[in-house]
């Protein structure tokens, strides 16, 4: 059985906690194990919170659409944006063994995505960025 | 996201309730900034956090630094599975000191 939503959000800080919300609430109406939503919850505030940054120094407005589909064994997002070219898993990882003084504030976001997901792919489409996540049910 | 603030004798106790990311962080931040000035221990109280993603690791790190340079120390205890889980993917379980139990943050401070 197959079960999923679709929303389409604006650039604009608001429409990360709204995709947000609406992940947290599939996931309950679907009793997702509290670990993988949590990870997807993670995943989606770092990559749109990405194409947020990129938006704001385009020229151009910029949605996204985030698509979430579940079947038995995985759930598998679908995030597609119009905004500037961007592949977010071919940036370099950051340093995580550097002391708290050394460590520059930020960089982990997409590293964290690649980590806590299953699978994660890029792919630039008509114009579009289309990422898609990938986190099993079970571990394993 | 919600915060409330309680000192216990020259202690800070910090409780972050909810998610800590790209929406709520300013006003974890903010939150942080007020208590910050004139505290010297600080606990985190994270029994309640649902998840963390890298914006609310950011507010941790600069709380952190701060606390390092002015002579203080931060704990912070109550870590969920997931929020242990990006601590350790960030490097974060070894920079910044996580406790059990409120007890023993307290008893590190």
């Amino acid at each position: 059985m197959r079960h999923g939503f679709r929303i389409s959000v604006g650039a604009h800080p608001g429409g990360v906690g709204e995709v947000n919300a609406a992940f947290a609430d599939f996931a309950e109406a679907h009793a997702l194990p509290a670990e993988v939503r949590r990870s997807v919850n993670v995943a989606l505030d770092e990559l749109l919170a990405n194409v947020l940054a990129h938006a704001k120094t385009g020229r151009d407005p910029c949605s996204v659409t985030v698509e979430v589909e579940l079947d038995e064994e995985r759930v598998t997002v679908t995030l597609t944006d119009d905004g500037p070219p961007f592949d977010p898993f071919e940036q370099e990882a950051p340093d995580t063994t550097l002391s708290v003084e050394e460590r520059p504030i930020g960089g982990l976001g997409l590293h964290l995505v690649g980590q806590l997901m299953d699978q994660v792919s890029y792919q630039r489409r008509e114009g579009h960025n289309v990422v898609v996540l990938v986190k099993q049910l079970v571990n394993g | 996201m919600q915060i409330s603030t309680r000192t216990s004798n020259d202690i800070h106790i910090v409780a972050i309730a909810g998610s800590l990311d790209s929406t709520t962080s300013p006003e974890a931040q903010k939150s942080l900034s007020g208590v910050l000035p004139g505290a010297k221990k600080v606990v985190l109280d994270f029994s309640q956090l649902d998840y963390i993603s890298s914006a609310g690791l950011r507010v941790l790190l600069g709380a952190a630094k701060h606390l390092r340079a002015s002579g203080g120390t931060l704990g912070m205890f109550g870590l969920n599975q997931s929020v242990r889980e990006v601590f350790e993917i960030s490097g974060f379980s070894s920079i910044l000191s996580v406790y059990q139990s409120e007890a023993e943050a307290v008893g590190a401070m």
